[in-house]
């Protein structure tokens, strides 16, 4: 019991360390969100959708500019580490692999979930969508995409840490691997806003799956990742 | 322990040499399909590229569980072999698709469950190429093989994801073109076609294994000249 | 019984072989200075004795764990101040302490933290981010944690390296009353003159093995490094 308290504070720490030191320099937050805006701006110049269409729209655009996001906020989640091979002195304590990706996950996960809390109401206002009284249900799928999508993505930010130009390849690996998450994200959105049929249970399904999926196996894949 | 399988290689090269040509006789001689003419006999490449291409990837997740587990540079070897030909064989497998797909759909393109999933695939292999090559060779076995198992996890809910959203949108009758039911003398070039594709697949990845080793051991070679170059000089 | 306990290590990294075979034991309450020109594998052998990295084979033993296998209990017994200092530039020093503590699951008191501060020459600092300190005091900092949270085992790269001439005088007082309480000290160095005031064994690396007396050979290399 207090060892597993011990892995958890462990990792409550990480996570703090990385989101204050975000908002200390304000640097990963606020680009996500000023990137995010841009996506909105630049969809609306090329679309120029009817009221109509917007809401035909809407889920797909919300969740194409999630993902583009989110890559932002990936490229900089070990960036904190690089500098004085902190990364190092992650791996020199005495913690298990999986629990220091615990912390990683939870940090990037902190903040993309605040990217998304100032997206969607902007996205309602911007394209005069009225589904406020949905709100809810579309913070409820936007979790559990968001749950899958960053613990796969702190993985392959890892993995590509090193890399030479690692933001090319990240986005190059995680798009693909996340397609049935935009998929599933898209449609749950839809039938939750009415526009795309009625039946969110199986994508919400699907979503689940493949949080599932990725909790369990994005801890382990990173103790493999770091092992030398 | 490659570079000893040159024999090996040689005499499965002339296995599927035989094979190919055998399969491509008697696909081309075989008679029409009443509903799909001649166009048929493309797909005599495409279903077993399409299937070599998957087998790669199960063959790439094999050696990629070795690598972790036991750090054979041997099989981190076969992994990255087995990386450049599934893509060749996606490739061919969209691209024979896509010629099948104009006189059957009227479209070079069709957003169907196996094409998008087969797609999808392709990119994964592109991008394992791309992490490869982006890290230090110390890093890349261990990277690239995590990546293959993800990949491997990832595959089949891309695949049920997809079929699930095409069914959604199009009734069953447009996807199911692509399934085939092909019924007897149609079937026995399809047989020696697999076989053949697998020979060749086990071939193409044979010979570029061994190129790999052959390319990693003359960079250890290289790199110990300079260094020794380094100690004279300190010397 | 041996505070630490390494058996046959043998080492490649891809068809370069490193270390063919080492053994060493350390008793508590003792030093270790381990010497060799540059490309012997020193840091490849602190990098084993810090569990980072694995051998390919080989036993090695601290505080009674197999390092091997359970490598978190073992790294809960031993600090490793290598060339980085492992110090996040947008916390505080007692920010970055007291994260360095929690993952180690130590709890220790503001006053403790300042006290330790003040003992490496840092107190005037304690708010400003480390992210513009110089190399020497982010030693010291580095350092601070060994005064903290005392390990069994102490592993360092090169520690005068980055110091001035008071600074290597304050860290060997240190050491001296860290090994005096019963601490165990394994350094890479090429400063045998900075050594001097510690008593210490010293063991050779050369051709991928430790040698306790310098081999033919070394005291060429060590003559130009040293």
């Amino acid at each position: 019991m207090t060892e597993l308290m011990r892995y958890l504070r462990g990792a409550y720490r990480i996570a703090w360390k990385d989101v204050v030191g975000d908002l200390r320099r304000r640097a990963t937050l606020s680009s996500m969100i000023f990137f995010a805006v841009s996506v909105l701006v630049v969809f609306q110049m090329a679309f120029e959708p009817t009221r109509q269409e917007a809401l035909r729209l809407l889920p797909g655009l919300l969740w194409i500019t999630v993902l583009f996001t989110s890559l932002v906020g990936l490229g900089r989640v070990f960036q904190a580490e690089e500098e004085d091979g902190a990364l190092e002195g992650l791996l020199l304590s005495p913690m298990p692999r999986g629990v220091l990706f615990l912390g990683k996950w939870w940090g990037n996960l902190l903040l993309t979930l605040l990217v998304e809390l100032c997206l969607v109401p902007l996205m309602l206002v911007l394209f005069n969508v009225d589904a406020w009284m949905r709100l809810h249900l579309v913070f409820g799928v936007l979790l559990l995409g968001t749950l899958g999508l960053t613990a796969l993505g702190v993985l392959l930010a890892a993995m590509t840490q090193t890399a030479r130009s690692r933001e090319t390849l990240l986005a190059l690996l995680l798009l693909p691997l996340v397609a049935p998450l935009l998929v599933a994200g898209v449609q749950a959105t839809g039938a939750v806003l009415g526009s795309h049929g009625p039946d969110a249970t199986p994508w919400v399904r699907l979503l689940l799956v493949f949080d599932g999926v990725y909790l369990v196996m994005a801890p382990w894949a990173f103790g493999w990742l770091v092992e030398e | 322990m490659l570079a000893r399988w040159g024999k090996i290689e040689i005499w499965l090269g002339a296995v599927t040499l035989i094979l190919l040509g055998a399969g491509l006789w008697l696909a081309m001689t075989a008679p029409a399909d009443f509903q799909q003419g001649y166009s048929v006999r493309i797909l005599y490449v495409h279903v077993p590229s399409a299937k070599m291409a998957l087998l790669s990837y199960l063959f790439l997740t094999g050696c990629s569980i070795v690598v972790l587990w036991k750090k054979s540079e041997t099989a981190d070897v076969l992994a990255q072999a087995s990386v450049s030909v599934g893509a060749a064989f996606s490739v061919v497998t969209l691209a024979s698709g896509a010629i099948w797909g104009k006189p059957m759909w009227g479209v070079w393109w069709a957003w169907d469950a196996r094409l998008t999933s087969m797609l999808v695939l392709l990119i994964i292999y592109v991008g394992l190429m791309g992490l490869r090559s982006a890290l230090d060779p110390g890093k890349a076995a261990k990277a690239t093989a995590v990546m293959a198992i993800i990949g491997a996890v990832d595959l089949p809910i891309i695949h049920y994801s997809v079929t699930m959203w095409r069914t959604l949108h199009q009734p069953a009758s447009f996807s199911k073109t692509a399934g085939i039911s092909i019924a007897g003398p149609l079937l026995i070039p399809l047989v020696v076609m697999a076989v053949a594709f697998i020979c060749l697949g086990a071939y193409m990845v044979l010979v570029k294994a061994r190129a790999i080793e052959y390319e990693r051991r003359i960079e250890a070679l290289e790199l110990a000249e300079e260094m020794g170059h380094e100690e004279m000089h300190h010397g | 019984m041996a505070l630490l306990k390494l058996r046959g290590v043998v080492h490649r990294f891809g068809r370069q072989v490193v270390l063919r075979g080492v053994d060493l034991t350390v008793e508590s309450g003792s030093c270790v200075a381990l010497f060799g020109g540059n490309g012997t594998g020193k840091s490849t052998l602190l990098s084993v004795l810090s569990t980072r990295l694995r051998p390919r084979s080989g036993r090695y033993q601290l505080s009674g764990f197999d390092a091997l296998s359970d490598g978190e209990s073992a790294r809960g017994k031993l600090i490793f101040v290598g060339h980085h200092t492992h110090l996040y530039g947008h916390l505080n020093p007692i920010e970055n302490l007291r994260f360095f503590l929690d993952l180690r699951g130590v709890s220790r008191s503001e006053d403790r933290l300042h006290e330790a501060l003040e003992a490496v020459g840092l107190a005037r600092f304690a708010q400003r981010p480390a992210g513009g300190f110089s190399a020497g005091m982010r030693k010291r900092l580095a350092l601070a944690r060994t005064i903290l949270a005392p390990p069994a085992l102490l592993l360092l790269d090169e520690p005068h390296s980055a110091l001035d001439r008071q600074g290597a005088e304050w860290l060997n007082g240190m050491l001296g009353a860290y090994i005096e309480q019963g601490g165990a000290v394994v350094m890479a160095s090429h400063d045998v003159a900075r050594l001097a005031p510690l008593t210490y064994r010293v063991a050779w690396l050369y051709g991928g093995k430790l040698w306790e007396n310098p081999p033919d050979g070394t005291q060429k290399v060590e003559a130009t490094t040293a």
